[in-house]
């Protein structure tokens, strides 16, 4: 469905190098979280299929058209929401999904108009003005205006920074719906348990390079040998006690709770050279590592 | 290149054109009154002022002379600020983006401004004929060739106002270009007196000035005379339609403005 091979961008105000060398091949009815710190070149990669930045070296295939050399095929089959909440502050909701719609070569698209528009709560609101939208509805009315031309893809650069989490769920579960009707769908954010809700796919960059890039079962799976357990006690604890647990990386948390990273297999071992000191706990609790610790891991590493 | 990628999405192209023509008829004290109430000024002032003195063509009612320029100069602002408030203000609200993400050739997009700034410019200039007509009458030489020397007029600089407008990244810096390069050369192009009858190097200004053919031609097809030869003046107008449409495209498809290097 989209196919990003030896992608390379080197801006050329300060030369900044933002891409090196990216593939990454997304495949039909993916949801894909494309994550990393700022910076990191999720955005220009985003810019460079949406064609707002050209790329220095590579090829894009959008569909199986080439951006290059088919890029108005391209349009019709990708649907962008931006970071930025620009508007055009002249026209109604009404007035820019309509004019939205003709771009794309769209004559009547009232009835669809008026379903996204009912999807993504804003039926009432769209004889307002866009200058007189809140952020959240503006966000949600730029779904819907990326939306109006059925595109197969639908890529949304932080579609849900500065929205309140009532509002952020009802997102969710409209881009559920979505994917669920069958479209691609391709995401960036900052919140990572967004990514661990919604995504079957996880893209890590930073510095311009992939450096994983995984279904999420996979990832979970692969840094789910390694769990954290916290061992509570009844008193209190010094870290100089557990000198023996130092492969573990021991933690006090407080002062009374032991936390320790420790694979699968080595937690038998653990609770024996515990019982071993004779030091006798109240409860123990195994957590599993969240999307956010991985990603943190892979990121400091 | 492919046809095709020349006129690629019909539907597209119009709802463009039709959104530059939509945004300044939704403010249009702004776009088109307050133009024509300048113009309306200029007439009483200047047509007061000078009607007695010998600044016009010898044998020409002032009020005739006048009228002509008023139109020319009314399309040439208007059609300026169409494309380049368009594409600034877009710039501003960041929105430009957009622009890149419509399946609509890069000849549409830029033939939808540039149309767009064209249908100002002209009704601004057909709205000036029409109010003096109250003061001056009704009569026009040449009719035909009078809205063609508006339309060829605001083409032009509607193709300049988009080149400012992909090439400038603020108000102030459009502002700039009205206050110190346009104004001044509307003013030294015959709008309001012949230039021939300027002192010295001033008069020779008319020969790198692009208004001076547009003005003559415009009042040409008014009065059915001009200051200098009516040919040279369409030769040197068709010149300049197709080297701004070329230079607006040229920018356009390099991507300046809206693109990122």
């Amino acid at each position: 469905m989209l196919s990003i091979i030896n992608v390379s961008k080197t801006y050329q105000r300060g030369n900044k190098e933002a891409l090196k060398n990216i593939n990454l091949d997304i495949r039909e009815g993916e949801f894909t979280a494309l994550l990393g710190q700022n910076g990191a070149g999720k955005s220009t990669l985003i810019n460079v299929l949406a064609g707002n930045v050209k790329k220095t070296e590579g090829v894009v295939k959008i569909g199986g058209y080439n951006l290059d050399k088919n890029e108005l095929e391209t349009k019709k089959i990708i649907g962008i929401v931006p970071q930025d909440t620009g508007y055009d502050f002249v026209f109604t909701i009404d007035e820019a999904l309509k004019k939205q719609s003709g771009y794309f070569g769209i004559k009547n698209n009232k009835e669809y108009i008026d379903e996204l528009l009912e999807a993504l709560y804003l039926t009432e609101k769209r004889s307002a003005r866009l200058r007189d939208l809140s952020g959240g509805m503006r966000r949600r009315f730029l779904i819907a205006k990326a939306l109006v031309h059925k595109p197969k893809i639908l890529i949304l650069d932080e579609p849900t920074a500065g929205v309140d989490i009532e509002m952020r769920h009802t997102l969710y579960e409209f881009l559920i719906k979505l994917h669920q009707s069958g479209t691609t769908i391709i995401l960036t954010t900052h919140y990572i348990e967004e990514a661990e809700k919604l995504c079957n796919r996880i893209v890590i960059i930073d510095g311009g390079r992939i450096i994983a890039d995984e279904p999420k079962k996979e990832l979970m799976e692969t840094f789910s040998k390694e769990v954290i357990i916290e061992v509570q006690f009844d008193y209190e604890l010094k870290l100089a006690d557990f000198e023996f647990l130092q492969e573990y990386q021991p933690k006090i948390e407080e002062k009374t709770n032991l936390k320790l990273k420790v694979l699968k297999k080595d937690l038998s071992k653990v609770l024996q050279k515990l019982s071993q000191k004779n030091m006798e706990f109240t409860n123990l609790v195994v957590e599993k590592p969240k999307l956010e610790d991985i990603y943190l891991n892979i990121i400091n590493h | 290149m492919n046809k095709s990628l020349i006129f690629y999405n019909r539907i597209g192209f119009i709802t463009l054109l039709t959104r530059e023509i939509h945004r300044f008829m939704k403010v249009p004290v702004q776009t088109v009154l307050a133009p024509l109430i300048s113009n309306m000024l200029y007439l009483a002032i200047f047509g007061g002022m000078l009607q007695t003195r010998q600044v016009g063509i010898d044998g020409v009612n002032y009020l005739h002379f006048l009228v002509p320029g008023l139109a020319t100069m009314g399309a040439i602002f208007a059609s300026f600020q169409n494309p380049a408030f368009s594409i600034i203000s877009q710039k501003f609200q960041n929105t430009i983006q957009d622009l890149n993400s419509y399946p609509i050739s890069n000849i549409e997009k830029i033939l939808a401004f540039i149309f767009g700034g064209m249908f100002r410019g002209v009704l601004v200039g057909l709205l000036t004929y029409a109010a003096t007509m109250f003061f001056v009458g009704y009569e026009i030489e040449y009719p035909l060739f009078f809205l063609l020397g508006l339309t060829a007029t605001s083409f032009v600089f509607a193709s300049i106002g988009l080149i400012a407008g992909l090439v400038l990244d603020n108000f102030e810096k459009m502002n700039f270009v009205l206050a110190i390069i346009i104004t001044p050369l509307t003013y030294l192009g015959g709008v309001f007196f012949e230039v021939s009858k300027l002192p010295g190097l001033l008069s020779s200004i008319k020969y790198i000035n692009p208004i001076y053919p547009l003005v003559n031609i415009t009042r040409y097809a008014y009065i059915g005379v001009c200051e200098g030869n009516i040919y040279i003046h369409i030769f040197i107008t068709t010149a300049l339609v197709i080297s701004s449409f070329l230079i607006a495209a040229y920018i356009f498809k390099k991507g300046i403005g809206i693109k990122t290097m």
